[in-house]
C-alpha cells in the first residue's frame, strides 16, 4: 500500500531522479579516482613519481579508493622513489621516507588478499635500511646525534614489521660504538667538550648494557673517563689555591677511578692489548700509584719484545 | 700548582725579595722541569719574576728562595738543611719521612692524590716565616 502510493506520488518521481543523479555522480566518481590511480600508475612507471604524488592524495582520501591496498601501495612506490630522486641521505626530505613507510603498513593492515605484501615487504625493508644509513651520515655530518638515533630507532622499527624476530643485538652494538667511538673523538678534539664526551658515554654503556665484553666499547670508556680527569687536571690555572686544588684532584681521582674497571675488564679479555697496557699504566700514574704503573709499564714492554 | 701556592704561604726575609724568585730543583724530572718553566713564562712572586733552576746537586752559586730536591736526591737533605738554615729557603722534598727529617714540605700520596706533609719549624728554621693558613690542607708533622 505504501509502496503504491509512493510510486505513484510525485515525491517518488523527485526521489527517483535524485537516486538516478547521485548514482551518475558515484559511478563518475569511482571512476575518476580509479582513473587517477591508473594515471599515478602510469607516472610512475614513467618514473615521474613526482607528478604522481597529487594524484595519490586525493586517491586516498577519496571513499572509493581509500580502502584499497593499491592505492596505499602505490603512494608508498611513489614517496619512495620521490625521496631517492632527491639525492642521498637527504634529511631535509626524511618525511617522504616516513609516508612512504605509513603508507607501506597502511596497504598491508588493508591488504587481506595478500596482493601486495611481497612488495610492500620490500618497500619497508628498503626504507628501513635507508633510515640506517641516513642515521649513521648524521652522526659524522651534522653532530645530530638526536635524530641519528631517531632514525636508527625507526630503522629497527621498520625492520621488525618486516622480520618481527629480527635480532638487533649486533646492529645496536655497531649504532652504539659508532656514536660512542665518533663523538669520545669530537669530545678530544674540540677542546674536551663535556657536550660530546657525554653523549659517547651514554652510547658506550648501551654497548655494554648489550655486552659487557665488548673491547672497542670498553675501551672507550676508559679513555674517556681518564681524559675527563686529565683534563681537568689540565685545565687548572696557577692560581688555583690548596683548598680548589684538592677538590679538583678529588674530582679527577673520581674519574681516573671510573676508566679503571673499564680498561681491566679490556686487559681481562685481551691480556696482550697493548692499548690496555699503556692506559693502565697512564691511569694508574694519574692515581699516583707508581707501582702499579710501572707493572704495567713493564708488561707493555715485554709484549714488544715478543 | 702547588709549589706556586707556596710562594705565597710563605714570607721570606727582605733581602730574599729582590732579583729573581728561584725555584730550584734537584735531580731530574723533564716534566716538572718544563712545566715550571711554562708557569714561568706567565707567573711571578710580587715583584719578583720566576726564574727554574735544574741542578744535580746542591750549588753554593744558587741562592734558591724554594729547592725541590728529587725523590733521588734525598740524600742530598741533610746538607741543604745545615746550608739553608735561616737564609731564607724553603726545603721541599718527595719522600717519606722527610718532614721530620728536615724538610718543610714533603710530598706524599693520600688516597690517590698529591697531598704534602708540613713542618712549620723546619720553615722558621729556613728563614721563613708563616701562619697557619697551611694547617688545614697539610699533614701537619709537628
Amino acid at each position: 500500500m505504501y509502496k503504491e502510493v509512493l510510486t505513484n506520488s510525485k515525491s517518488y518521481r523527485y526521489l527517483k531522479g535524485s537516486i538516478f543523479l547521485l548514482v551518475m555522480i558515484v559511478c563518475s566518481n569511482v571512476f575518476g579516482q580509479t582513473e587517477l590511480l591508473f594515471d599515478a600508475q602510469k607516472l610512475c612507471n614513467e618514473k615521474k613519481y613526482e607528478q604522481a604524488i597529487p594524484l595519490l592524495e586525493k586517491v586516498i582520501i577519496d571513499p572509493t579508493t581509500k580502502n584499497d591496498p593499491a592505492s596505499w601501495h602505490i603512494r608508498s612506490y611513489a614517496y619512495l622513489q620521490t625521496y631517492k630522486q632527491s639525492g642521498p641521505a637527504n634529511t631535509a626530505k626524511i618525511y617522504m621516507l616516513d609516508t612512504a613507510m605509513s603508507s607501506a603498513i597502511k596497504s598491508i593492515q588493508l591488504d587481506t588478499a595478500k596482493s601486495y605484501v611481497e612488495n610492500n615487504n620490500a618497500f619497508i625493508k628498503n626504507g628501513a635500511a635507508t633510515y640506517y644509513k641516513i642515521s649513521t651520515i648524521l652522526l659524522q655530518d651534522s653532530l645530530n646525534n638526536v635524530k641519528s638515533e631517531e632514525l636508527f630507532l625507526k630503522y629497527k622499527q621498520y625492520t621488525t614489521v618486516v622480520n618481527p624476530s629480527f635480532d638487533f643485538k649486533q646492529k645496536d652494538i655497531e649504532y652504539y660504538n659508532a656514536t660512542g667511538g665518533f663523538f669520545a673523538d669530537m669530545y678530544m678534539k674540540h677542546n674536551f667538550n663535556q657536550k660530546y664526551g657525554d653523549v659517547a658515554k651514554t652510547a658506550l654503556l648501551k654497548v655494554l648494557d648489550i655486552d659487557n665484553k665488548n673491547i672497542s666499547a670498553n675501551i672507550n670508556l676508559g679513555i674517556l673517563y681518564y681524559n675527563q680527569g686529565a683534563t681537568l687536571m689540565q685545565m687548572m690555572d696557577y692560581d688555583v689555591d690548596l683548598a680548589q686544588l684538592d677538590v679538583i684532584q678529588e674530582n679527577a681521582k673520581k674519574l681516573f677511578k671510573q676508566s679503571l674497571p673499564f680498561m681491566i675488564k679490556v686487559y681481562e679479555l685481551d691480556p696482550k692489548a697493548e692499548r690496555a697496557l699503556e692506559s693502565l699504566q697512564g691511569i694508574y700514574s694519574a692515581l699516583l700509584d707508581e707501582e702499579k704503573a710501572n707493572e704495567f709499564k713493564q708488561k707493555k714492554e715485554a709484549l714488544k719484545k715478543q | 700548582m702547588f709549589l706556586y701556592n707556596f710562594t705565597k704561604l710563605f714570607d721570606w726575609p727582605e733581602k730574599m725579595k729582590s732579583g729573581s724568585f728561584i725555584i730550584q730543583i734537584v735531580g731530574s724530572n723533564p716534566s716538572l722541569t718544563q712545566e715550571l718553566n711554562k708557569m714561568a713564562t706567565s707567573k711571578q712572586v710580587g715583584n719578583q719574576k720566576l726564574e727554574i733552576k735544574t741542578t744535580t746537586a746542591i750549588d753554593p752559586s744558587i741562592k734558591p728562595h724554594i729547592i725541590y730536591l728529587l725523590n733521588e736526591s734525598s740524600d742530598l737533605l741533610k746538607d741543604a738543611s745545615s746550608k739553608y738554615k735561616g737564609n731564607g729557603t724553603l726545603i721541599v722534598t718527595e719522600k717519606p719521612g722527610l718532614a721530620k727529617q728536615g724538610a718543610a714540605i714533603n710530598f706524599v700520596v693520600a688516597d690517590n692524590k698529591q697531598a704534602f706533609e708540613y713542618s712549620k719549624n723546619n720553615a722558621v728554621k729556613g728563614g721563613l716565616k708563616t701562619g697557619d693558613g697551611l694547617n688545614g690542607l697539610a699533614i701537619v708533622v709537628d
